[in-house]
């Protein structure tokens, strides 16, 4: 009894902050088969057109797509090479300096994004002739690095190190007991990982304000400047295939490794 | 010797990556600022009310955020860490579902509710509580709860983690001893989960100092942050002097603040342990 009298403002307030959460969510949602250009409630209708209009080429939409899977799952496979290698050297081998390496390792965290972005374009203003593509991608594989690293070491932590020298007794070389007996056990955590840090990269909006260029826009940039001349539920309707891909990523990773990863 | 070979192989390209991608670049930027400019985008900035009150207003909008974001997200933590419910996981996704839509669409969802014309308008005039639209998009009000909205997993999931490490008999033991529950909160459960409220506000703190996207889309072109306003500054004043300040300035502040936050900690911890002795 005491106890439910306990837990009732902390459940009054869950239940408020999992409203006020999804509320964004399911207006978008909501708009997105608005018939009428103001999103009205209760909705006058049922509307498919914000769809077509993702379509059209004008929106430009699709392209702005293209670039940001593009960016995302380079910067992606090139991070889980860096930082799976980083990870594996911070958490099997003991040595002097290995907090400063973590540390170093994990700093584009700390740093804001801005600030970097502006420091790129700095730089490549000063190199020249670097193509947007490029740009975005080398600033997109720094800041995702340290999520890759943490993560790895997260999921390392949990892994039984004795296993290895299991298989190096039985005669297996170095590379055969990574690719046969640590790999596949890691794989999932690291797979989940990589999935968040592909959807940062994704939905990165910063580097991709200061680094595109006419010629190369990531999608989270044209949307805002679609905002910008615009408000018409286009924008819900391309927003609603985006919560829709967050969706399918999240019960990807429910089922990869479970939601627990969260909470460390 | 092997594993000396080892490691330097396995953490060999991370480093050199980060050295030339990321450490280089930041720290030529700076000698080539203070080489061109010297120190002067910097004293301008320093002495210049118009932007220390941007400085003023990023730290005020993190320090609210922050302080909102601690009384929703520790009764929320809490409860998940507590909870027996089946629905547990079906809350955890409703919880880490928004932490992974980007940043630019769920601004956009608070636009549609929080415009003049928007749902929230739409609806107190409906049922009359109101006569003309309150006016919340474009001020630092729709920038707080925008920022609310976009920060609330990371301070749940920051002390929940905690939370659920604390050993719920302690609760019991607290009850059986005669506490009433509000003061076995105080005495027990918040002095053990102080962890992860450090972990979750320094966390947020700097995520809402450094925050573009939300400003920018809630705050309205004459809304300034510093994040922002190195925007402005590159885009529309071309000065990359002083862009270059802000963003330096923007970083000095932001670790100013991480050693405040860890020397309270370190002094915290310090409380808890001698009130443990006593």
């Amino acid at each position: 009894m005491r106890e439910d009298r306990v837990s009732l403002f902390p459940k009054i307030i869950t239940i408020l902050v999992l409203i006020f959460l999804m509320a964004p969510l399911l207006v978008i949602v909501l708009a997105s088969f608005s018939p009428t250009v103001l999103v009205v409630f209760p909705p006058k209708g049922f509307s498919l057109e914000w769809y077509a209009n993702i379509f059209d080429s004008s929106t430009n939409f699709v392209s702005g797509f293209g670039n940001s899977m593009k960016v995302a799952l380079i910067a992606t496979a090139i991070d889980i090479v860096l930082g799976v290698t980083a990870a594996l050297a911070v958490s099997r081998y003991k040595f002097r300096g290995k907090n400063m390496l973590i540390a170093f390792f994990t700093s584009p965290m700390y740093v804001p994004s801005i600030a970097f972005a502006f420091v790129l374009l700095r730089i490549f203003s000063m190199i020249g002739g670097i193509p947007a593509f490029l740009r975005i991608l080398l600033g997109h594989t720094v800041i995702i690095i340290p999520y890759i690293i943490r993560n790895t070491i997260a999921v390392l932590a949990g892994y039984n190190w004795l296993l290895e020298d299991a298989a190096a007794s039985l005669t297996a070389s170095p590379y055969q007991t990574f690719m046969k007996v640590t790999l596949p056990l890691i794989k999932p955590g690291i797979l989940a990982g990589a999935l968040l840090s592909f959807l940062y990269s994704f939905d990165e909006a910063v580097l991709g304000s200061l680094l595109s260029s006419p010629k190369f826009i990531t999608l989270p940039i044209r949307i805002m400047n679609y905002m910008e001349f615009s408000f018409d539920p286009t924008l819900a309707a391309i927003s609603t295939l985006l919560i829709l891909m967050s969706l399918t990523s999240i019960v990807l990773m429910e089922r990869l490794i479970g939601l627990d990863m969260f909470l460390k | 010797m092997s594993q000396k070979r080892n490691l330097f192989f396995l953490s060999f390209p991370t480093t050199f990556a980060l050295l030339v991608m990321f450490a280089a670049p930041m720290l030529y930027i700076l000698i080539h600022t203070l080489r061109e400019d010297g120190l002067t985008y910097f004293v301008k900035f320093l002495t210049d009310s118009f932007y220390l009150n941007i400085l003023k207003t990023t730290v005020s909008i993190a320090l609210r955020t922050t302080g909102i974001l601690l009384l929703l997200g520790y009764p929320t933590a809490y409860f998940l860490a507590r909870t027996k419910s089946k629905l547990k996981n079906t809350m955890m996704i409703i919880i880490l579902f928004p932490f992974l839509v980007s940043a630019v669409v769920r601004s956009y969802g608070w636009m549609v509710i929080l415009g003049n014309k928007g749902l929230l308008n739409q609806f107190l005039l409906a049922l009359g509580l109101i006569d003309t639209p309150l006016k919340i998009m474009y001020t630092s009000n729709a920038v707080i709860i925008g920022l609310v909205h976009l920060l609330l997993p990371y301070m749940i999931l920051s002390i929940t983690g905690v939370i659920q490490g604390i050993d719920k008999n302690l609760e019991y033991a607290a009850a059986s001893l005669g506490c009433n529950p509000l003061r076995a909160f105080f005495k027990v459960l918040l002095p053990l989960s102080i962890p992860g409220i450090i972990s979750g506000c320094t966390l947020v703190f700097t995520l809402s100092m450094t925050a573009y996207v939300t400003p920018r889309l809630l705050g309205g072109a004459n809304f300034r942050m510093m994040s922002t306003m190195v925007f402005q500054e590159v885009n529309v004043n071309f000065n990359w002097g002083l862009a270059s300040a802000i963003s330096y300035i923007l970083m000095f502040v932001i670790l100013l603040f991480l050693v405040i936050f860890n020397f309270a900690t370190a002094g915290i911890n310090q409380r808890v342990g001698g009130q443990k002795n006593a």
